[in-house]
């Protein structure tokens, strides 16, 4: 068991936007998280993460129990994210902000220079390493963020939306990506709103609606659940036969 | 490549050697305050430019060391050198006690909480008779010896300045290829980015601002050996801190030779109104420090080193 998360809830004020959610993972999934907006998928996220304290539960992270930790000390542990809204340091050039992520593990900057330019390689941001990063569009941004957070050697990868706003052939892209990534070993977890990216890259799929996980296992079984289906669509019309 | 090297030998050799030339006690006198700045510009710099923490409070170390080193003098008869390691021991501790809380707070907002910090030692100050109170603290009127460093020429001065700005230069370039160098510049960019990536936020904020305060501290010191007089206002004063910030912006903050730029403009322009306009340190240079702030946060947000940039590829694109 690589993560395991149970019983957490978030509060704001007195929504409850998590309310009791489990996730387990094992080494080498990749687990897709999916739901109708507003499900607290994003704000479960955030609680692995780090980011957000929940107000109850308990996270354990490759042994370590990391429920109240700082999100640096996530980094530390292997567990590593991107974010919806790209947070890429603007004035800093691409291969500099990458050697931000590889200093974690690297603390002298030849060794940090050197694996950062192995990441932009391998996530094809090698020919724009010199430009800043603030000169990249969307999909260099994502990209970019993706690097950073791979150059820290994670165990665990926490992909926000990372292909939201793609068009068709960004998308086949980015899939590509995420394979090569999970071909290194890396364990994943994707929240994603385009359904075929989470039938074609996930193994399970974990369904989110009002807090709470409704529906988990395999995608193609998962879209076919009622409960799914009426969170996303409501209640089957049925049309009265004439 | 080249050519740039030999510009800086050229640079190098125009800055050891001009006192052997020019022998106004002025211009000399203004070469002198113009290092002086550069070197608590450069300090500034270092949690200012590099990480972004805009502190305009920074003479809270200014002042430590430049009471630091007269103190010593004043309460134990030492030489005023003796007592500027004392002053760069006491900006370290006011750097953690005011960078610890203050550092939970971002942009402006660490600013004026860095101005109340300031401030309330400044009063605190005026108020500490072995410290001169309001009065301030005088340095040895006649040098009682070499180790007073008391020379009426600003020469020497001058000489020793360049060699603690040679070594904050030197501490600088080696930060800026560092892990430290690259967190801070992470910081400044984002925090909630930085953290995702492991960057210990508060650590390293407070260890740029320790050395920053170390160097402002020694910068502090250092002005006390040549003028020999410090009171509240001209070690504790608003004014110190903003002037900190503005030649660094002018310059281009988060760069090596931004401050060095800016010092270079601000003194000369700064000393020649106080001489012609009468007064030093008010009324005229108030109005100066404004219209740069104006100019720069309005046209050029990076300064100098910006422009420069921007004319370098312009010049490149025109080449191609």
């Amino acid at each position: 068991m690589l993560l395991e998360a149970q019983g957490i809830v978030k509060l704001f004020g007195g929504f409850r936007a998590v309310d009791g959610a489990d996730l387990s993972l094992n080494r080498g999934e990749i687990v897709g998280l999916i739901g109708p907006n507003g499900a607290g998928k994003s704000t479960f996220f955030n609680c692995l993460a780090g980011d957000l304290r929940p107000n109850a539960g308990r996270i354990v992270f490759d042994g370590h129990d990391l429920t109240l930790a700082t999100p640096e000390a996530h980094a530390r542990r292997g567990l590593a994210r991107t974010w919806q809204v790209p947070v890429v340091f603007a004035e800093m050039a691409v291969r500099d902000n990458v050697m931000v992520g590889a200093f974690l593990r690297h603390p002298q900057a030849r060794a940090a220079r050197r694996k950062a330019d192995e990441v932009l390689e391998f996530t094809g941001l090698a020919a724009q390493a010199d430009a800043p990063a603030g000169s990249l569009g969307t999909l260099g941004r994502k990209r970019l963020e993706i690097a950073r957070a791979l150059a820290t050697e994670p165990s665990l990868l926490l992909l926000d939306e990372a292909l939201a706003g793609l068009n068709a052939t960004e998308t086949q892209v980015a899939i590509d990506l995420v394979r090569g990534i999970h071909a290194r070993g890396v364990t994943l977890i994707i929240v994603e709103h385009v359904m075929s990216v989470i039938l074609s890259l996930a193994q399970r799929a974990v369904v989110f609606n009002q807090g709470h996980v409704i529906a988990a296992g395999a995608p193609q079984a998962v879209i076919e659940d009622e409960a799914v289906i009426e969170a996303y669509l409501g209640k089957r019309f049925r049309r009265p036969v004439p | 490549m080249k050519k740039r090297h030999l510009l800086f030998v050229v640079l190098g050799i125009l800055v050891l050697a001009w006192p052997l030339v020019l022998h106004g006690v002025f211009i000399q006198h203004v070469a002198a305050l113009l290092v002086l700045a550069a070197i608590s510009a450069s300090a500034w710099n270092i949690v200012g430019g590099y990480g972004g923490q805009v502190s305009i409070g920074h003479a809270m170390f200014f002042g430590a060391g430049a009471y630091g080193a007269l103190a010593a003098y004043t309460d134990f008869g030492w030489p005023p050198v003796a007592g500027v390691p004392l002053g760069i021991i006491a900006a370290l501790l006011i750097a953690v006690l005011v960078g610890l809380p203050t550092f939970r707070l971002q942009g402006h907002y660490f600013s004026m909480a860095t101005i109340a910090a300031v401030e309330l030692l400044r009063i605190l100050l005026s108020n500490v008779s072995v410290l001169g109170a309001s009065v301030g603290l005088m340095g040895p009127a006649r040098p009682r010896g070499l180790a007073d460093l008391s020379f009426r020429s600003p020469v020497p001065y001058y000489y020793l300045f360049l060699a603690v700005l040679a070594l904050l230069l030197v501490v600088t370039a080696w930060m800026e290829r560092s892990r430290l160098g690259f967190y801070l510049r992470a910081i400044r960019g984002g925090e909630r980015g930085a953290r995702s990536l492991g960057v210990p936020v508060v650590r390293t904020k407070l260890i740029a601002l320790m050395i920053s305060a170390g160097f402002t501290a020694l910068a502090g010191g250092l002005y006390a050996l040549m003028v020999g007089f410090i009171d509240p206002e001209s070690g504790f004063g608003l004014l110190i801190s903003v002037k900190m910030v503005i030649i660094a912006a002018l310059g281009g903050a988060g760069t090596l030779w931004g401050p060095l730029v800016g010092a270079a403009i601000l003194i000369p322009l700064e000393e020649s109104t106080n001489a012609l306009f009468g007064g030093s340190g008010t009324g005229a240079t108030y109005v100066v420090y404004g219209a740069i702030i104006v100019l720069i946060s309005r046209f050029l947000p990076g300064g100098i080193a910006e422009l420069v940039q921007l004319l370098s590829v312009k010049a490149r694109r025109r080449a191609a």
